[in-house]
């Protein structure tokens, strides 16, 4: 599961996320991060699921750092995508692609919603939810 | 040739509904499990179809007289510009016109797909104001309905196919082949390749002046070649019209290229009447068969001198993925292969169903025609008429203070940095300089930029200019092909050499 994790400046310097993959012991990838001495923001992939999941994020919310699920982040208005594919191959972790019948698809388990496709779509039909 | 069968007789099968249509596709599956032999036999149209941004396209546009009238001199629908050169009340609507409140968000291609969609629009206009046309201002709503004639007339079209394109530097660019990433990236492409309607009769054998299209949506005309048609190179073109009150939203977009600019994905599909094999051979060409150059947009030159990094077929372009040397690449289409599809199948249902008729051209299509780049006549500067040639120069173990009581005896703000061999290490400003003193630091390789942004003598000076905005810096060292040091070029040398918008030397 992708995950968003919003440290506030109380918690930014903390190693809070070194502490929680030595606790349990999970390869926890850090797929983008933006820190400064204010707030700092990563994106990452825990793998697991369920109730492991949950309990995991929870370590992280009793840290003080602020948890959002990658679901629904991207939303594309299937009304006006006509599937021209502009927004595949910018796409970092080949969350996009052309599939059957030449029709956009879309993984959410792969995206790090870092807006490339909103860019690169000419008809607007992508919307990002953060 | 042997004739297989004449337009006249396709159009009686059609009016007695027993011509046999196929989708391009179709047709390619047909002739690879019956030959073509067969296929050119029993097959009498292939529909063709193609679904792409067509920055040539706009729409003349008559919006009738007000009371009192007015010979509108400026125009705008929805604050789009309209080109008003042309009677009081007509004028015309480009695709790639910019909004002059909302910039790269809105545009022409948006206005026109507003307008077919049936959406209300504000038009206002200006005049100067004649003894026959007294007003000299307006503001109103129209509709598409309200206009007396709202024709799409596009002057190139339809690009037979279209190189690829791929981005050698090392940052993002953005482009009107959309979003190129840095350091080879990915690839994009454009064109419907197999289901290209100048791809399935590319000797223009049916093709020609007057050919009935479909034409976003509705009913369209070929009127002639397009603009840059260029056939014997494989890029042939098409300029077309239609009655832009039958067509369809779905059939034509606004679209905006993320800063670029703003156009219009145009539906285009021509029907191929199979009046012999040599027209039967064409119509089943595949994606294998067609190749176009992947070129580099990281150099900005003219679109035929960018580098070519290699020669595609659209099945390997389709397919996903492209191998550059070693590497796969990433590789997507920005027109639309699924629309263009059921732009076929669309137009094949029109003919089965008799409601469209097939014409023979009036005038072939040019078979020959030349493209021919843009000379600049006159002098335009280059960086090596612009540059200052007597550099001051540092070394990397010069101490700090030295040096920045050289800047200050010579009055400038850019020093580079240079070997033995008089070949680029780094680049210090005078800013770099303070600061430096401010920490204390004392020797320049300390400090000094080791990433130097540098110009080459012979580029255009737009170029070196945007590259300066860019990184935000305001001087750049020239160099040779070696890195030696020929020369610096400051934004200041620039601006100094500008009047009234051009530069003299």
């Amino acid at each position: 599961m992708r995950v968003k994790l919003i440290y506030s400046h109380d918690v930014v310097e903390k190693p809070v996320l070194a502490e929680i993959i030595l606790k349990t012991g999970l390869a926890i990838n850090i797929l983008e991060a933006k820190v400064n001495a204010q707030k700092g923001e990563l994106i990452v992939s825990i793998p697991a699921s369920g109730e492991r999941l949950e309990e995991i994020l929870e370590m992280f919310k009793e840290e003080g750092v602020q948890v959002q699920k990658f679901t629904e982040i991207i939303q594309i208005d299937r009304e006006k995508c006509i599937s021209c594919g502009a927004c595949v191959s910018p796409c970092p972790t080949k969350a996009l692609w052309l599939g059957r019948e030449w029709t956009l698809e879309f993984d959410e388990e792969k995206c790090v919603a870092c807006k490339t496709c909103v860019d690169a779509c000419p008809v607007k039909a992508i919307k990002i939810q953060l | 040739m042997e004739t297989l069968r004449s337009v006249e007789e396709i159009n009686e099968k059609i009016k007695r509904g027993d011509a046999i249509v196929l989708t391009a596709e179709e047709m390619i599956k047909l002739a690879e499990s019956s030959g073509i032999k067969v296929a050119a036999k029993e097959v009498d149209v292939v529909t063709s179809g193609t679904f792409g941004a067509m920055c040539s396209s706009g729409a003349f546009l008559n919006f009738g007289h007000s009371d009192p009238p007015i010979k509108m001199s400026k125009c705008w629908l929805n604050d789009v510009p309209v080109y008003k050169g042309l009677a009081a009340v007509d004028g015309y609507l480009g695709a790639t016109a910019l909004s002059e409140t909302r910039g790269f968000e809105y545009g022409g291609g948006h206005v026109i797909e507003d307008l077919v969609s049936g959406k209300e629009i504000e038009l206002r206009a200006e005049s100067y104001g004649t003894d026959c046309y007294p007003r000299r201002h307006i503001e109103t709503l129209i509709t598409i309905h309200d206009l007396n004639q709202a024709v799409l007339l596009n002057p190139r079209n339809c690009y037979q196919k279209y190189d690829a394109a791929i981005n050698s530097t090392d940052r993002v660019l953005y482009t009107y082949m959309g979003t190129l990433l840095p350091n080879y990236g990915n690839i994009t492409f454009s064109g419907a390749g197999q289901l290209n309607p100048l791809c399935k009769d590319p000797n223009y054998e049916t093709i020609g002046i007057g050919t009935r299209i479909f034409l976003g949506g509705g009913i369209g005309y070929i009127i002639g070649e397009g603009t840059q048609h260029s056939p014997q190179s494989g890029f042939g073109t098409l300029m077309v019209k239609g009655d832009l009150k039958q067509m369809s939203s779905r059939y034509l977009r606004g679209a905006t290229f993320h800063r670029y600019g703003v156009t219009l994905y145009v539906g285009v599909g021509v029907p191929i009447p199979v009046i012999n094999e040599k027209v039967a051979q064409t119509t089943v060409l595949r994606d294998d068969e067609i190749f176009v150059n992947i070129r580099d947009y990281g150099v900005p030159s003219r679109p035929d001198l960018r580098p070519i990094l290699k020669c595609v077929s659209y099945a390997e372009l389709r397919s996903g993925k492209v191998t550059i040397g070693e590497r796969d690449v990433p590789c997507s289409p920005l027109s639309s292969y699924k629309i263009a599809k059921e732009i076929s199948e669309v137009l094949k249902k029109w003919i089965l169903e008799g409601q469209f008729l097939l014409t023979k051209p009036i005038e072939p299509l040019p078979e020959k025609s030349e493209f021919k780049p843009l000379e600049v006549r006159g002098k335009e500067p280059r960086v090596r008429d612009l540059m200052r040639t007597k550099v001051v120069i540092a070394r990397p173990d010069d101490d700090i203070k030295v040096v920045a009581r050289k800047l200050v005896e010579k009055g400038i703000d850019h020093l580079p940095v240079v070997d033995d061999e008089n070949r680029i290490v780094g680049i210090v400003t005078s800013w770099d300089l303070a600061r430096a003193i401010a920490n204390d630091k004392h020797r320049l390789e300390e400090i000094m930029t080791r990433h130097v942004i540098v110009a080459l003598e012979n580029e255009a000076i737009d170029v070196v200019a945007r590259r300066m905005a860019r990184h935000n810096i305001s001087g750049v060292p020239v160099v040779d092909q070696a890195n030696h040091v020929i020369g610096i070029i400051t934004t200041d040398d620039i601006s100094k050499k500008i009047i009234g918008g051009s530069i003299t030397v």
